[in-house]
């Protein structure tokens, strides 16, 4: 049939149809001609349009009825399911239909799940047998047993299971008019099947009273793993598994559920929170009666339910039953297990079913209830939702990070067997966790504001319990100590680390690699505290060991040779560092090491070039590691920013004060996307940014740049602390700038006591801030004190830090014109012109610097009437400001 | 896969199909399940399941651009593969006795809707659509799909007037065709 027959077809229908009936016969028969078939299928067509169809009109429904879904009543009585035969369908669920089957050679009865149309798609297919694999890893009285599993020669696939011959747990209790001691001891048995799921990392939901039978002999079990989830496969939007969503029940399904969001641990919760309701209260906390998934949701988000101990009262009352009341303290312990299970928020829920099962224990021993909703897991997934953008830049889900972590807790409480398995398992989620709060380098937050220390307090408690476990024990202190040092928290992380090195030391034979690595962590901690000597002390013991027993190239012995090198730079060793950071990054490159380790290697290296001066050097290693890490990470990430400041550093030094600013603003930008604005790195880029504008005079933006920063660092890490110093040193030149002399001193000294303290006396951020003060007691006319200042600091400088050093130079300039403001013209000029020197051996000739030496070299000499030397640093003068050198 | 003929439908949204397809067998299962328990009320309804994959679709950058309507009608299109597909087998496990393990119950057969009847209503679609797409497109989207007759005349940019006539003449012309 073409276009124009078909037209024609409709055409002369139409126009028949408005004809009265009798007519149109004969008025198709004319128009038709001798077109015998055209005026058959316009006959057929009137005739069809009067009288009903059987398939057009009946539409969907009964096509599918006829079509999809159905198992052959054949099946029955064949022994088709490997040594089983189908007795009768007990059930459909929304995954597969469920018969009863016997065995003849044992005489023992099993269920068989069947999935009808398995052709249609891999998705169902696949949910099937995740369902099957689900069953056979558990093994728990509460949980009916996987037996077999095959497919049809057709390819329908089919699992038996161990058939529970029972009752629907809220039918069981009401047939036996169970008392509520009872009903709970029943729940208990509930809650230790989900919770022996879940320490699979198996969450059930689809929990629900017809999903739990309660068999003759008072048993409980859990049935129906049809829409289960494995807890590590991530929800990701992709997530192709909810396709079946429909299956849920939304009576039972947490609010998360209903919404169609990831769902965890927390959603069985709620769950057996309704089942609870249920049970105490006979009847749900809401009326689900054909309500759709979105209705279901808005209701629960509307109000809370009715408090258990109103609804029981209710119920009795309407069915005239007298229920053994437990009284009214007892009702209370109800309604508070009843509505922390069933929280709106998921966070404010029991965090772990085992949590629940305590409080259940609690509540049948006729204990307090220790349940309130500000748990940890309440101020975990704050912070997660804080930093939500890193937890996704992770590529993980804020929900999976809680469950892990709480799986994590659960999991460890019941290893009872410390199996490599749980080796590998620990290791990887110690990484995840590390991971997590990587990026900043000392905090992910103000450790004031920090819940998630709270989380870490709960890893605690558990942690304490491992008392069987002392090797995983001493492993989880150790991970918490790494995270407590991380996020600041340095005493906390001392106490664990401590513990950690103290069992291992108890367990473990002297020169295991475990106590090397103990070691090797406490040191780090120490560089964080600034103990510098003791950082020295544990890192080289830990490094003998590693020496004695493990290869060079180990991970261990890496990580020990990196950390010696961190304090060699730290104490002011920076040849002894640099030698030792070197041989590791050669032997990076050679054994190929490439990606994050050799990134922060180089980069340790680099800080060393950098803190002994040799600024080339350093810059070519940063700009290397930018690049690495531009490359791994994209542009937007907290180690490129990291680099940025870096680099940024050299450029100040170097006098290239624009790129410097430039360096800086992207690091910021990048800090404050990541972090927000409140978080120490978003301050360190507000210092820099502030020193590089004041070196611009680009007075008002640094001085707001810096008042910003010093604030954030002040509640961030309390006064005393290198970051807090840095910023007083930044706003200090700044006032000294604007000639308000009074408040620079004031803010030098804060600056140099900060240093002196953590550094002690030799230390070249000792001497700056002692050359610092002295230039204000310079304009203040107090030249006897600042001199003595500019000497010492100058002794600490060459003891310190390299030959000819940028600072050395500084120094001698700044004494010089302290003693040519004496008079002492001729002590002046020997030292302006030892800081001219080392100055105009650097690369960049034009700092403010070196024209102030050649100022003060031409006023000496010119006072000492020395008229060549004096006339040759004039004409110096002039040239540099005629034509500024830019030398780059 | 017909899919693939939808101008809006390119190979970069083939693995979403797969999930629409799920959809559509979900709810067909739902709808059997409501027939078989003997429900009257069992109607294709603008299906939770099918709104729910839309969602999740329109989120995926290549199907942003794709209006809600045009979602539906590829939803329909889904409908209808899956029918047919599941008529097929159903066929085919009858006719290949010793295979037939699994498969239709005849016992329980729904009237006149059989798998031969909707394998011969694709068929006769089929004619239909080569020679006007667009009424078959109307009769797919209407039967299999369950779009109200407004939804349709938006769909196809025509009046309300010209799907309903236009319905009528394709309903009795296939319905005389399968007859026939």
């Amino acid at each position: 049939m073409n276009r124009a027959r078909w037209d024609l077809l409709q055409a002369l229908f139409e126009a028949a149809l408005v004809l009265p009936e009798g007519e149109r016969a004969a008025f198709v028969a004319r128009e038709a001609g001798d077109d015998a078939s055209l005026q058959v299928s316009v006959l057929g067509m009137l005739q069809a349009d009067g009288r009903d169809d059987p398939l057009l009109d009946r539409s969907i429904p009964a096509a599918a009825a006829a079509t999809v879904g159905r198992i052959d009543g054949r099946v029955l009585g064949r022994q088709l399911f490997g040594p089983y035969r189908l007795l009768r369908v007990l059930g459909e669920g929304g995954m597969g239909v469920v018969y009863l089957a016997d065995r003849a050679d044992l005489g023992s009865q099993a269920a068989i799940k069947i999935l009808p149309d398995a052709w249609l798609s891999p998705v169902r297919r696949e949910r099937f047998v995740a369902e099957q694999r689900t069953l056979a890893q558990l093994n728990d009285p509460g949980i009916a047993r996987l037996y077999d599993a095959d497919t049809l020669p057709d390819g329908t696939p089919w699992f038996a299971m161990e058939y529970v011959d029972g009752v629907p747990l809220t039918a069981w209790c009401r047939e036996r008019r169970a008392t509520i001691r009872q009903r709970l001891e029943l729940f208990r048995m509930v809650c230790e099947a989900v919770q022996h799921a879940h320490s699979h990392a198996v969450i059930h939901r689809d929990i629900k009273p017809s999903n739990i039978l309660v068999r003759g002999d008072g048993v409980v079990k859990l049935l129906d793993f049809g829409i289960a989830k494995q807890l590590e496969s991530v929800d990701l939007p992709a997530d192709q598994t909810r396709t079946g969503l429909r299956v849920l029940t939304p009576a039972y399904a947490a609010p998360e559920q209903l919404r169609g969001d990831p769902v965890g641990v927390h959603s069985d919760v709620y769950s057996l929170g309704v089942v609870l309701y249920e049970l105490v209260t006979g009847r749900l906390p809401y009326r689900a009666a054909d309500r759709t998934p979105e209705e279901m949701a808005a209701l629960v988000a509307a109000a809370p339910p009715q408090r258990p101990s109103v609804a029981a009262k209710e119920e009795s009352l309407r069915a005239g039953e007298v229920w053994t009341a437990p009284g009214s303290a007892a009702w209370a312990d109800l309604d508070v297990l009843c509505l922390t299970a069933m929280h709106l928020d998921a966070a404010r829920r029991y965090r772990t079913v085992e949590v629940l099962l305590r409080e259940v224990d609690r509540y049948l021993n006729g204990e307090p209830l220790e349940a309130r909703p500000d748990t940890v897991r309440y101020r975990m997934v704050k912070f997660a939702g804080r930093h939500r953008r890193a937890v996704i830049a992770a590529g993980i889900a804020a929900s999976l990070l809680v469950g892990l972590v709480v799986f994590y807790t659960v999991r460890i409480t019941r290893a009872r067997n410390a199996a490599l398995a749980e080796a590998a398992r620990t290791g990887r989620i110690q990484r995840f966790m590390l991971n997590l709060f990587q990026g900043g380098e000392n905090a992910v937050a103000p450790a004031d504001s920090l819940r998630v220390v709270s989380l870490l307090a709960g890893g605690e408690r558990e942690a304490a319990t491992l008392d069987r476990e002392p090797a995983v024990q001493a492993e989880l202190y150790q991970t918490l100590g790494t995270v407590y040092q991380r996020l600041g928290k340095l005493d906390r992380a001392d106490t664990l680390l401590q513990r950690a090195l103290t069992q291992r030391q108890g367990l473990l034979p002297p020169g295991d690699p475990e106590i090397a690595a103990s070691l090797i962590a406490l040191g780090q901690l120490r560089i964080d505290q600034a103990r510098f000597e003791e950082a020295d002390t544990l890192v080289r013991r830990g490094r003998a060991l590693t020496q004695a027993v493990l290869p060079a190239d180990h991970p261990t012995a890496v990580e020990a040779a990196v950390t010696l090198g961190q304090v060699l730079e730290k104490r002011g060793e920076y040849a002894a560092a640099i030698a030792l950071l070197d041989s590791v990054v050669q032997r990076d490159t050679a054994g190929r090491t490439t990606g994050p380790e050799l990134g922060a290697h180089l980069r340790e290296l680099a800080d060393a070039h950098f803190y002994a001066g040799n600024y080339p050097l350093a810059d070519s290693l940063h700009r290397r590691v930018l690049t690495m890490y531009r490359a791994r990470y994209g542009e937007r990430h907290p180690e490129v920013a990291t680099e940025l400041a870096s680099v940024g550093e050299i450029e100040i030094m170097l006098g290239r004060y624009p790129d410097a600013e430039q360096s800086y603003r992207e690091a910021l930008d990048i800090t404050r996307g990541w972090y927000g604005e409140n978080h120490p790195e978003t301050a360190a880029n507000l210092t820099r940014l502030g020193r590089a504008l004041t070196y611009e005079r680009e007075i008002p933006e640094a001085t707001s740049a810096l008042e910003q920063a010093l604030a954030i660092q002040e509640r961030v890490f309390g006064p005393v602390h290198p970051q807090v110093a840095e910023a007083l040193n930044e706003l200090g030149n700044l006032d000294f700038d604007q000639d308000r002399y009074d408040l620079a001193a004031m803010r030098f000294r804060r600056a140099l006591d900060i240093y002196r303290q953590i550094f002690g006396e030799r230390h070249q951020f000792v001497a700056v801030a002692m050359s610092n003060l002295a230039s204000v007691l310079v304009q203040q006319k107090d030249y006897r004190t600042a001199e003595d200042l500019y000497r010492r600091s100058i002794g600490i400088y060459e003891a310190t830090l390299a030959p000819d050093h940028v600072n050395t130079g500084i120094g001698h300039i700044k004494l010089g014109r302290t003693l040519l403001r004496q008079r002492r013209y001729g002590e002046a000029v020997v030292e302006s012109r030892a800081g001219y020197d080392i100055l105009i051996r650097q690369t960049d000739p034009a700092t403010s610097f070196i024209r102030a030496a050649r100022r003060d070299l031409a006023a000496g000499f010119d006072s000492l009437r020395q008229p060549e030397l004096s006339a040759r640093f004039h004409a110096e003068l002039a040239d540099s400001l005629v034509q500024p050198a830019v030398a780059r | 896969m017909e899919l693939a003929d939808l101008p809006e439908v390119s190979g970069v949204e083939r693995a979403v199909i797969d999930q629409l397809f799920g959809a559509a067998y979900e709810e067909l299962k739902r709808l059997a399940a409501s027939v078989r328990r003997g429900d009257p009320s069992a109607t294709l309804t603008p299906t939770a399941l099918v709104n729910e994959a839309w969602l999740k679709l329109s989120a995926t950058p290549a199907l942003a651009q794709l209006p809600p309507l045009h979602f539906r009608r590829i939803a329909a299109r889904a409908m209808r593969q899956v029918l047919i597909e599941a008529a097929r087998r159903r066929l085919a496990d009858k006719r290949g006795a010793g295979a037939s393990l699994v498969t239709f119950d005849e016992s329980l057969d729904q009237g006149a809707t059989t798998p031969e009847s909707l394998l011969q209503l694709h068929d006769a679609l089929e004619a239909l659509a080569a020679a006007n797409p667009r009424q078959a497109m109307l009769v797919e989207c209407r039967f299999f799909g369950g779009l109200e007759t407004a939804e349709i005349a938006e769909l196809l940019g025509v009046s309300e007037a010209t799907v309903l006539r236009d319905w009528r003449a394709a309903r009795a012309w296939l319905s005389h065709e399968l007859r026939g």
